[in-house]
């Protein structure tokens, strides 16, 4: 983690008071490579969404109201906000599994809805919040799953899927589950399989939906650790939902706060979480210290006046 | 569910599909074709015409049958059979073709079911879950009360087609159970449709066609008219010959082939609509892709067969309860099992009373029984 000063962009908005509840509050250093972990390669993709408008059929007012985001190539994003406040919305959208109403979502500068559903599902990946799968499915199968966007209707497993499935079963360190059922595996060791699944996949781009959430301590750690893996190691561009503050802080290079279906903050963890924007955003008063295993942060109590 | 701990090793299953075949799957199998031949004797040999054992076996291997070309020719494409015993033609002529309808109308019921379970997520779903059973009923009811039983004579160049409307029965099933099945998708439409919709709309189609079936039967003007529409409805093997394996046999290997194909796409759709999607299928096109496949399998079958219950709901769970979900070795399991069930039903339907009845009544009254069983065993039922 680094302790540089954020560099603001020409686009950003200046530095709001802590009462205000719009605009952005951190400048903008997403895209400056600033943050002590080597060079993003340049095979890596980046992902950007525009002005995106989102909402359900069921609602009249979008949920996600012209937010704008770009993953860096390479990087790990992390997506907070309190409840309801749009990051699942905008992670569907993003991926092309919700209809956006407005606005333009571009991978390496290519507009993803002019991508075939398959063509897109070799380049992004999505990984959803809640998953489901045949308990007597073995845990090597449903990660086989992963390359279905790979095959054609006849296909059976390539040489180049098996390796694939192999190194997605590897990283997600799940090679002692392999020949498991899934209805015998832990909560944890379920999601471990199933961010292999989509780390089989093999996508350029890779959005995890809340990975962490319902999870104990240690599986936590796992799937951060596979994240940290994916940052170090690998060209892959990572956007991910997070509701544990202090992981996002700890594992993500970026972060962008979101509320009420808009970014409210963007940039470098020291930079975006701070005490002012925890309680702008989740209403919150907290402390936050910088310690040498990055950012602490303390929630104090819960701010009744806002809203 | 709880199926078998996947103990095959790795090489093994990394050699492709036909290697997966696992042991209990190929146990199921085999049973499965040990009961069919056994039933099927059963069938052959016993009946108003008593044979004695000799006598069966040696019409079933009747060399004047077996190695003629004309009669193959007879059978599979229709026409004139040649000369052939009392015993041989009896075998020939009227309880192998049962038996043979048996097979693919239990194989297509079952992979139906398999289908439609898969498509719904709900291991309650059955062929008959989205309103087909009913469409085909009403239709079947219609023809039988509406349209006076003639002949209609359409003149083609060399010869005359008599075409009756008992022979477009079949036909009118088929139709009737489709248009079902279109009527419950346009209804459960609405910016897609989801499992829930589909099955909420086919129990409401099947409703109200249901109480129209009920009304028909009181513009019946005579009790021959009312009996074989029950027949029809409950499902029955009565009187099938040849002809009928050959409306079934083409559909059938149409059907049967898309339905072993489509697993891998069952086996994602399984993992939910939202992960489906997101690796990549078009969730909408297959679902109603694989829907179609299931309805033409339960048309078929409903065509020779009438409407056969709870074999569609029952095979595909007592072959998951085996080989586990993956649709690769399900579907196969479907293939074998079906045909057991619906071959040894037949046989209780056609021998065990004095008077045949309807194998409807027979798989139900296996199949409810059975089904309660795994219902009290299982913990949970329900989503697949």
């Amino acid at each position: 983690m680094s302790d540089e000063t954020p560099q603001t962009d020409g686009g950003s908005q200046a530095v709001q008071p802590p009462s205000g509840t719009t605009g952005e509050i951190a400048g903008d250093a997403i895209g400056e490579n600033d943050d002590g972990h080597g060079e993003p390669s340049p095979d890596a993709s980046e992902f950007v969404g525009e002005e995106l408008v989102a909402g359900y059929p069921s609602s009249e007012e979008p949920v996600i109201d012209g937010a704008t985001i770009r993953l860096p190539p390479g990087e790990v994003t992390a997506l907070v906000g309190p409840n309801g406040s749009g990051k699942s919305t905008l992670l569907a959208g993003l991926a092309d599994q919700l209809a956006i109403d407005a606005g333009t979502v571009l991978l390496d500068g290519e507009d993803i809805h002019a991508l075939g559903t398959k063509e897109l599902a070799r380049k992004l990946g999505l990984l959803s919040q809640e998953n489901v799968a045949p308990n007597s499915l073995s845990v090597e199968d449903l990660v086989s799953h992963g390359r279905y966007p790979h095959r054609g209707f006849f296909d059976s497993l390539s040489p180049a899927d098996r390796e694939a499935i192999d190194e997605a079963i590897d990283l997600a360190g799940i090679d002692h589950l392999r020949d498991r059922e899934i209805g015998s595996l832990s909560g944890g060791q379920r999601q471990l399989v199933w961010i292999a699944m989509v780390l089989a996949q093999d996508t350029d781009v890779l959005l995890l939906d809340e990975p962490t959430t319902f999870l104990d301590m240690h599986h936590q750690l796992e799937v951060m650790e596979i994240v940290e893996r994916l940052r170090d190691e690998s060209d892959v561009t990572v956007g991910l939902v997070l509701h544990d503050i202090e992981q996002a802080a700890r594992y993500a290079d970026h972060v962008v706060a979101l509320k009420d279906g808009a970014v409210q903050a963007r940039g470098d963890p020291e930079t975006v979480l701070t005490q002012e924007l925890l309680a702008a955003v989740f209403g919150v008063e907290a402390t936050v210290e910088s310690t040498d295993r990055g950012l602490q942060i303390t929630p104090l109590r819960p701010h009744h006046d806002c809203e | 569910m709880a199926g078998e701990p996947t103990t095959r090793n790795r090489i093994a299953s990394r050699l492709g599909w036909f290697d997966r075949v696992d042991s209990s799957l190929l146990a199921l199998c085999l049973a499965s074709v040990v009961v069919v031949l056994v039933a099927g004797f059963v069938q052959i040999r016993y009946g108003d015409f008593p044979m004695t054992l000799g006598e069966a076996w040696s019409a079933i291997a009747d060399p004047n049958v077996l190695l003629s070309l004309r009669a193959w020719k007879g059978f599979l494409l229709g026409g004139e059979l040649p000369e052939l015993s009392n015993q041989s033609l009896i075998v020939w002529n009227m309880r192998i073709p049962r038996v043979i309808v048996a097979v693919f109308v239990g194989m297509n019921l079952a992979v139906s079911g398999a289908i439609f379970q898969a498509v719904t997520r709900n291991e309650l779903a059955s062929p008959f879950i989205l309103g087909v059973s009913s469409g085909a009923g009403l239709a079947i009811l219609l023809s039988l009360v509406a349209i006076p039983a003639t002949t209609i004579v359409v003149p083609l160049l060399v010869a005359e087609l008599h075409v009756s409307t008992s022979m477009l029965l079949p036909v009118f099933a088929a139709v009737g159970g489709v248009l079902a099945f279109v009527i419950v998708y346009a209804i459960a439409w609405k910016n897609g449709t989801s499992p829930v919709r589909l099955v909420l709309a086919g129990v409401i189609v099947s409703t109200v066609f249901g109480s129209l079936q009920r009304a028909m039967f009181f513009f019946a003007d005579d009790l021959g008219v009312v009996q074989s529409a029950i027949a029809w409805i409950t499902g029955s093997l009565t009187g099938t010959d040849w002809e009928q394996v050959r409306m079934v046999l083409p559909w059938s290997v149409i059907a049967l082939a898309l339905a072993v194909l489509a697993a891998r796409q069952l086996n994602v759709l399984l993992l939910g609509e939202r992960t489906a999607s997101s690796l990549g299928m078009r969730v909408e096109r297959v679902r109603f892709a694989l829907s179609g496949v299931a309805v033409l399998a339960a048309a078929v079958s409903i065509a020779v067969a009438g409407i056969v219950g709870f074999v569609g709901l029952i095979v595909p769970h007592m072959v998951r309860n085996i080989v586990g979900s993956d649709y690769r070795k399900l579907m196969v399991g479907c293939l074998f099992v079906g045909p057991a069930l619906m071959v040894a039903a037949d046989v209780g339907a056609r021998l065990a009373l004095p008077v045949q009845i309807p194998v409807g009544i027979v798989t139900g009254l296996v199949g409810g029984p059975y089904f309660l069983y795994l219902m009290r065993r299982q913990e949970s039922m329900g989503e697949i």
